[in-house]
């Protein structure tokens, strides 16, 4: 059968260029043009050990797929390959800002059960974190383009940050969703 | 006896290898097999014409009994009669204690055995033996027909099936004796029976409500591959809490006084009678008899909604979750695909249209559906269509994780990961001169470990003794296409590979699957020599039939008087003794036969080559 380098970076893998504008329609598409080839149920009848092999294969195109598909792991693994050290995580962000809008940001979301429409209430904070979320993006793109890893590497962590805080919204969005209905 | 088929020269008598393949839908209330055979999908019924099997396995003191057979013991010996089987598939007896009164059966553990079994008259039997029976009931349906043995199946599992659920399906099908290409996801195994007819592309969403589980998947097709965006359901949530709702109701309408097994048997077959009779008509006689105490009443189609609404709305509340998880909008939806037998009650399509404001798909057999999807995707894995695009891309249903401090799980693989998927995670010793440690793998969406189920405990020994905090542990977790995991560790500063010994929380060991095989062959032996003997009586007729049409032929031409009558003398005592003998004796019998006919074989070889050459240049005959 034929081998995928696994050492090659998952840019390559889909042929994509090592940029955070990223042709997701295309990446999907070479995903599963990859899978075509290597998932486990083309190797039913075949030896265990090409059976093993698919089975890694397989996995580190799934693997691949997740981690450029998603923004926010997009972007720490560009970083990753890049050569910064991204299990380093003592350099918590010092921007004062980012850090009051954090606060605000929590308590906004705790108080969401006292608004007169709490869902209407979760919509808004959604809708400010999803513009908030593309701001840091392009912040992010702008820095790793201009080859300001450093700073790149923090604005991620408030990606992360946003991302993080965005699913908590949605979770609770749903939560209230289940009582109400 | 090949040598008396002969072929003519220049055809070849051996066809192209073909395989022969099944699709078995393992259900709570029913089972089914199908199996494509020139190019269709078609599930196979038994000697009556049932497609049916239905799941119930009756524990008798002769024999075992699989399907309807069993099923005529259900209302008199019901501790016995084992149905719904599906339910207790890779649980544990505190997972059954929950389930409450749905089962009556009663259950034993000992020490060494983390698997219940159900006690019987006749030993106590696992779950995973139960549904063993079911399979190879199945397995002897398709094999029958086909006229060979399986090289392969394709068993469909409801997509919110656990590691440890899968596992057991698993075992239960090694126990069978069937090799399992693949566990396939029954919402899958559905898009697949419509999507092929019907090539939409498109995003679409499978509701799958059966006997005892939910499932809701949301696919998105593109030519040939079905990609699982999100699955999500509630494995224990189906038309057996129909029934019993239907059954409480009963109850508490006719106010019985003394509630026993049987009687309790007896109430919910009356239930899931009217609930059948009410997927056609608007009202229904429903009459309940045992010993002296009996009950007649009524049920309108009204009332049995307003028993069912509650049952049918604890399923909305997934369809919304897998809906946000695909990150798709109830309108991007193209189609609904309806599965399962419970979507046969009316109420089931009115309030998933509403849900969805879409009309759902009801042209196939909801009971057939799955089956008919896990057929197709048998046959593509056999390698019997090579040129088929057909590719199957489904997800983990529920996230995996590991135990960490005060009780806490972490989160390791999340769930709608695409499969096949790896993840390693690194861990350091916290104390000097540390070899081992131990591992606690859970599955579940919950913070708290105790609220997720347990999967196995994870021991890993043998690493070198370093000083606390040097040793780096990695831990890969993978789980393969049939959505099950496998745990591996190596130390990576002295590259020794840990062993591994795993405390599965549900399932059953290795040892433990080692003895129910054997238990399972002595079982079996007596249907082994039934089996063997039917093979060498149909291998008998055949080379009777093929000696016959070949005397008929050119016998007279080929064979002196004395020839001949040796070979029929042979034939004769054979055809004599088909019905009586054992197989070995038949076996040798027809070996008499086949040795007695060498020479005439051997003319009739050279006799058919001069055919062939007559009449040809000879520049046409290639040696």
């Amino acid at each position: 059968m034929k081998v995928l380098d696994l050492s090659q970076s998952y840019f390559d893998l889909f042929k994509q260029p090592l940029s955070f504008e990223i042709d997701l329609a295309q990446l999907h598409e070479n995903q599963q043009n990859l899978q075509a080839k290597f998932h486990p149920d083309r190797f039913v009848n075949a030896s265990d050990q090409e059976k093993r092999l698919s089975v890694q294969q397989a996995s580190w195109v799934n693997e691949a797929y997740q981690t450029l598909a998603n923004p926010v792991k997009r972007a720490r693994y560009m970083l990753e390959v890049s050569g910064q050290d991204m299990k380093d995580e003592s350099e918590t962000t010092s921007d004062i800002e980012f850090l009051m809008e954090q606060i605000a940001l929590r308590e906004q979301m705790e108080e969401v059960r006292d608004k007169q429409d709490p869902l209407e209430e979760c919509d808004n904070i959604i809708k400010h974190l999803k513009l908030r979320s593309k701001e840091i993006s392009d912040d992010f793109s702008n820095q790793f383009e201009s080859g300001d890893l450093q700073a790149a590497n923090l604005v991620s962590r408030k990606m992360q940050f946003v991302q993080r805080i965005l699913e908590q919204v949605m979770d609770l969005q749903f939560q209230l969703e289940e009582e109400f209905s | 006896m090949a040598l008396l088929q002969i072929s003519e020269p220049g055809q070849s008598s051996a066809p192209h290898q073909h395989r022969f393949s099944a699709g078995i839908d393992l259900g709570t209330t029913n089972s089914l097999v199908s199996t494509v055979r020139s190019g269709i999908a078609e599930t196979l019924p038994d000697e009556c014409g049932n497609v049916l099997l239905p799941s119930i396995v009756y524990m008798g003191n002769e024999q075992r009994l699989v399907g309807h057979e069993a099923q005529k013991y259900q209302s008199d010996d019901p501790l016995n009669t084992l149905s719904s089987i599906k339910r207790l598939m890779g649980r544990g007896i505190d997972d059954i204690s929950q389930l409450g009164n749905v089962l009556p059966y009663e259950f034993v553990t000992d020490e060494n055995q983390v698997v219940p079994r159900i006690k019987t008259a006749t030993g106590a039997i696992s779950a995973v033996e139960v549904s063993a029976e079911i399979l190879k009931k199945l397995a002897e349906r398709a094999q029958k027909t086909l006229g060979g043995k399986l090289d392969g199946v394709v068993i469909t599992v409801p997509a919110y099936f656990d590691d440890a659920q899968r596992q057991a399906t698993r075992d239960a099908a090694t126990l069978a004796g069937l090799n399992v290409y693949r566990l396939l996801n029954e919402p899958t195994a559905a898009a697949v029976a419509y999507g092929l007819d019907q090539q939409h592309d498109g995003v679409i969403a499978v509701y799958d409500l059966g006997g005892g589980t939910f499932d809701i998947s949301i696919l998105r097709l593109n030519k040939g591959i079905f990609e699982v965006l999100a699955t999500g359901g509630d494995s224990a949530l189906g038309g057996d809490d129909i029934d019993h709702a239907l059954g409480e109701w009963i109850l508490e309408q006719a106010q019985f006084e003394q509630l026993d097994a049987v009687l309790s048997r007896r109430i919910l077959i009356a239930a899931r009678a009217a609930k059948e009779a009410l997927t056609t008509q608007k009202t229904t006689e429903i009459s309940v008899n045992y010993a002296d105490q009996t009950w007649q009443g009524s049920l309108t189609i009204e009332q049995f909604n307003l028993i069912t609404q509650p049952i049918i709305k604890k399923t909305l509340t997934p369809c919304r979750r897998v809906l946000r998880d695909a990150n798709i909008d109830i309108d991007q939806i193209a189609q609904i695909v309806m599965v399962g037998g419970s979507t046969r009650v009316p109420l089931v399509p009115q309030m998933v249209e509403g849900f969805f404001q879409r009309k759902p798909m009801t042209d196939l057999d909801p009971d057939q559906v799955v089956v008919i999807g896990a057929a197709i995707q048998a046959d593509v894995l056999s390698g019997n269509k090579p040129d088929s695009e057909m590719l199957l891309l489904d997800v983990l249903p529920l996230s995996l994780g590991i135990e960490t401090m005060g009780g806490l799980s972490e989160k390791i693989i999340s769930r709608n990961t695409p499969i096949p998927v790896a993840k390693a995670q690194e861990f350091t010793t916290f104390k000097n001169g540390q070899t081992s440690m131990s591992v606690h793998v859970i599955q579940g969406e919950r913070e708290l470990v105790s609220d997720c189920r347990s999967l196995a405990r994870f021991e890993l020994r043998g690493f070198p003794p370093m000083v606390a905090g040097a040793a780096r542990i990695r831990v890969t977790y993978q789980v393969d296409a049939d959505g099950l995991m496998t745990v591996s560790a190596e130390e990576l500063t002295s590259g020794v590979t840990a062993d591994i010994v795993v405390k599965p929380s549900y399932g059953l060991t290795d040892t433990e699957i080692e003895s129910m095989l054997r238990a399972s062959m002595d079982f079996a032996q007596e249907d082994i020599e039934l089996r063997m003997l039917k093979e060498q009586q149909v291998e008998a007729k055949r080379v009777i039939e093929a000696l016959d049409s070949a005397l008929v032929s050119d016998g007279h031409s080929l064979l002196g008087e004395t020839e001949i009558n040796n070979i029929l003398l042979h034939r004769n005592q054979l055809e004599q003794q088909i019905e009586s003998t054992t197989s070995d004796n038949l076996k040798k019998m027809i070996k008499a036969v086949e040795v007695a006919s060498e020479s005439y074989v051997a003319k009739r070889m050279n006799s058919s080559v001069v055919k062939a050459l007559a009449g040809k240049q000879i520049d046409e005959v290639n040696f």
